[in-house]
C-alpha cells in the first residue's frame, strides 16, 4: 500500500531539491516539476480503487485520530489530489518552453509549492492544519502572480495579497472560534461535536469561515482580485488558479458547509449566492476585449455555477457540482494554455489580435475551440454532462424557486456562448492582419492541450469512468456520519 | 469594571482586528495598508492565545516536577499562534517586497492614483 502523505511530502521534497539540481546543471531543473507531479499523478491513480472501498486515515505521529494531525484520504480527497496533480502535471509541461525569464527556478520551486499547498488543503483532516496548507498555496500564488515584475502583474499581486490575507485571517479566526467552543482541531471530532454549541456562535464562525474561502473562491462580493490576478499572470499560472487554486476555495467551502457544520438552513442562500456569482461573471465577461480578463470572468461565472449546485444538497446536485469542477478545470486549464501561447505569438491580448488566428495555428486554435464548447455545455464534451446534471439535479428539487434559479442560471449560459462563439468566429472567419510570421506552437506546448482537449472529449463521451469517483464523493460530503466514522472509529 | 477585566485580552484582540479593518478599507497608502494587514494578524494572534489561557495558571514547562496538568494553560494555542507569527511575516515581507515593485512602476504609493487595471 502506497502511503498517501507521499502525495504532499513528494512534491515538498523535490520543490527544495530544485536549487540543488541547478547547481548540477541549470538545464534539468525545469524537468523536476514534471518528474515530481508524474509520480504523484500516478500515486493518486494507485490509490483510487483501494480507496473507493475503504478511505485511509494516516495518522502523523503515532497518536490516535483526535489527538494528532491526520490525512483523511477519501473520495473527495483523491479525486480532487488526482485532479490537481493531473493539471500540475500537463501544466509543469507547458511551462517547460513556455517560462524563459529568469529566474526560473524560483518559478519551478513556488510551482511545485503551490501543488503541495492545494494537495494537502484537500487531504488534510485537520482545521489548523488546512489553514497552513491554504498559506501556503496562498502566499505562493501572490508572488508567481507578481513573478514578471511588471507593472500590471505587481499591482494584480498587491491587490491579491491584501485580499486573500484579510481572508485568511478571517479563517483562523474561524478556527481560533472553533478551538474555543471544542478544544479540538479534528475536523471529525468537530463534526460529531457541532450540536452541543450555542448556534448563534456557530453563526458567526460559519460566516468568519465562509467569507475567508469566498475570498479564494471568488463567490461574487468577494472577486475583485480574481480578474486582475488571472489576466496578469503568466498563462501557464492562470491556468493553474483558475482551473485549480479557486476550486480548493469551493472545497473549504463544501467541506465547511457539509460536513463540520451541517448547515442545511443556508445552502439556499449559497445557491443564490451562486447564482448572482454566475451572472455577474458572465455578464461582466461579455463586455471584455482582453482575452485573459474574458477568460478570467469566465470562471467568476463557472464558480457560480459550482456553488449553486453544491447549494441544491441532494446527492444529485452535489455529484453535479464535483462534475462541473473537474470539466471546468480541464476546460479553463485548456483554453488559458492555448490562449496563452497565441498571446505570445500575437503579443497582444486583445481579442481582435487574435483575428484569423484558426489559419495560422489551426491545432491550438481547434483545442482553444474545443474548450470553450466544453465550458458553453455543448455535447459531446464535458461541460455537456455536467451541466446537463446541474440542470436535472435542479429540476429534480421540486420547489418553485429552483426552477427560477435554474431559469437564470441558463439565461447565463446564453450569454456565455454569445461571447465565446464571437471569439471562435473571429478565430477562423475574419482576417487577420501581421499573420505572416506566425506558425504553430512547438511540441511542449502542444502536448499538454493536446491531451487536455482528448480528455474533454474522453469524458463527455463517456462520463462512466469518473461517474463512480464523483457518486462515492458526492455522498462523503452528504453522509458526515460515514466521515466522522472512518476517522473516530465505531459507527 | 469587571466586564473589562474578565474580557481583557479578547477586546483587545477584537480592537486590534477592528482597527487593522478600518485602516484596509479607510487608509490610501499602500504601506499604511499593510501595516493594517499586520493588526489584523497580531489581533488573530492574541485571540488564539487568549482561547487557551486560564486565569492563575502557569506556562506548560514541565521543567520542574511541581507542575502538573492542572496548573497549566493550553499549550495548543500557543503552538498555533508560532505558526501564525511565521505565516504573517512570511505574508508581511512578501507584501512589503511588491510594494516596492509596485512603486518602482508607479511612482506613488497611493492606492487611488495606482489605476492600471480596471474593472
Amino acid at each position: 500500500m502506497v502511503n498517501p502523505s507521499l502525495l504532499i511530502g513528494l512534491p515538498l521534497a523535490f520543490a527544495f531539491s530544485i536549487p540543488l539540481f541547478g547547481l548540477i546543471s541549470k538545464k534539468i531543473e525545469k524537468y523536476i516539476p514534471i518528474i515530481a507531479l508524474f509520480i504523484n499523478m500516478v500515486i493518486s491513480f494507485m490509490l483510487i480503487p483501494q480507496i473507493l472501498k475503504k478511505p485511509i486515515v494516516v495518522s502523523i505521529g503515532g497518536w490516535s485520530p483526535p489527538f494528532c494531525i491526520n490525512l483523511v484520504v477519501g473520495p473527495l480527497g483523491i479525486l480532487l489530489a488526482t485532479l490537481i496533480s493531473g493539471i500540475g502535471f500537463l501544466v509543469s509541461i507547458y511551462a517547460v518552453s513556455y517560462i524563459k525569464e529568469e529566474p526560473t527556478e524560483k518559478y519551478h520551486i513556488l510551482f511545485l509549492l503551490l501543488m503541495v499547498g492545494a494537495i494537502g488543503i484537500v487531504l488534510t483532516g485537520d482545521i489548523f492544519n488546512l489553514f497552513v496548507f491554504f498559506e501556503i498555496l496562498c502566499i505562493s500564488s501572490y508572488a508567481l502572480v507578481a513573478y514578471y515584475k511588471d507593472k500590471e502583474g505587481t499591482e494584480a499581486a498587491m491587490k491579491y495579497l491584501i485580499q486573500g490575507s484579510v481572508g485568511s485571517s478571517f479563517i483562523l479566526i474561524g478556527v481560533a472560534l472553533l478551538y474555543g467552543f471544542f478544544g479540538t482541531l479534528n475536523m471529525a471530532d468537530i463534526a460529531s461535536r457541532i450540536t452541543s454549541a450555542n448556534p448563534t456562535y456557530l453563526f458567526i464562525t460559519l460566516a468568519f469561515l465562509i467569507t475567508g474561502f469566498g475570498i479564494e473562491a471568488a463567490i461574487f462580493p468577494l472577486n475583485a482580485w480574481l480578474p486582475d490576478a488571472h489576466s496578469s499572470a503568466p498563462s501557464s499560472i492562470s491556468a493553474i488558479l483558475s482551473g485549480i487554486a479557486i476550486k480548493t476555495g469551493v472545497y473549504g467551502v463544501a467541506r465547511m458547509v457539509y460536513t463540520i457544520f451541517n448547515a442545511n438552513s443556508i445552502l439556499l442562500f449559497i445557491a443564490f449566492l451562486g447564482l448572482l456569482t454566475l451572472l455577474i461573471g458572465e455578464m461582466c465577461a461579455f463586455r471584455q476585449d482582453d482575452i485573459k480578463r474574458l477568460l478570467a470572468y469566465s470562471s467568476i461565472g463557472q464558480i457560480g455555477l459550482i456553488i449553486f449546485a453544491l447549494g441544491i444538497a441532494t446527492s444529485l446536485g452535489v455529484f453535479a457540482s464535483l462534475f462541473q469542477i473537474v470539466s471546468h478545470a480541464l476546460a479553463k486549464a485548456l483554453l488559458f494554455l492555448a490562449a496563452g501561447y497565441m498571446i505570445y505569438r500575437v503579443g497582444s491580448k486583445s481579442i481582435a489580435s487574435l483575428n484569423g488566428l484558426g489559419k495560422k495555428m489551426p491545432l491550438t486554435s481547434f483545442a482553444f475551440t474545443i474548450g470553450s464548447f466544453s465550458l458553453i455545455g455543448l455535447p459531446p464534451f464535458a461541460g455537456f454532462v455536467s451541466k446537463l446534471s446541474i440542470v436535472y439535479a435542479a429540476m429534480q428539487v421540486k420547489k418553485p424557486v429552483f426552477l427560477a434559479f435554474i431559469a437564470i442560471a441558463l439565461i447565463a449560459t446564453i450569454i456565455e456562448a454569445g461571447y465565446f462563439f464571437k471569439i471562435v468566429q473571429n478565430l477562423y472567419f475574419k482576417e487577420g492582419k501581421n499573420l505572416d510570421k506566425i506558425t504553430e506552437s512547438s511540441g511542449y506546448i502542444l502536448i499538454p492541450i493536446a491531451i487536455l482537449a482528448i480528455l474533454i472529449i474522453v469524458i463527455g463521451v463517456h462520463p462512466q469512468f469518473i461517474t463512480g469517483l464523483l457518486k462515492a464523493s458526492a455522498r462523503e460530503l452528504l453522509e458526515r456520519a460515514g466521515y466522522i466514522g472512518w476517522v473516530l472509529g465505531g459507527t | 469594571m469587571s466586564l473589562i477585566y474578565n474580557w481583557m485580552y479578547y477586546i483587545a484582540s477584537g480592537g486590534l482586528i477592528l482597527i487593522g479593518m478600518y485602516i484596509i478599507l479607510v487608509k490610501t497608502n499602500l504601506i499604511k495598508i499593510i501595516i493594517g494587514l499586520n493588526f489584523i494578524d497580531t489581533g488573530v494572534n492574541i485571540l488564539l492565545v487568549c482561547i487557551g489561557y486560564v486565569k492563575g495558571r502557569t506556562a506548560p514547562i514541565f521543567s520542574t516536577s511541581r507542575i502538573n496538568p492542572t496548573n497549566v494553560v493550553d499549550p495548543v494555542p500557543q503552538a498555533l499562534v508560532l505558526t501564525a507569527i511565521v505565516i504573517g511575516v512570511a505574508v508581511l515581507a512578501l507584501a512589503l517586497s511588491i510594494a516596492i515593485k509596485v512603486y518602482e512602476h508607479n511612482k506613488t504609493l497611493n492606492v487611488t492614483k495606482i489605476r492600471g487595471l480596471k474593472w
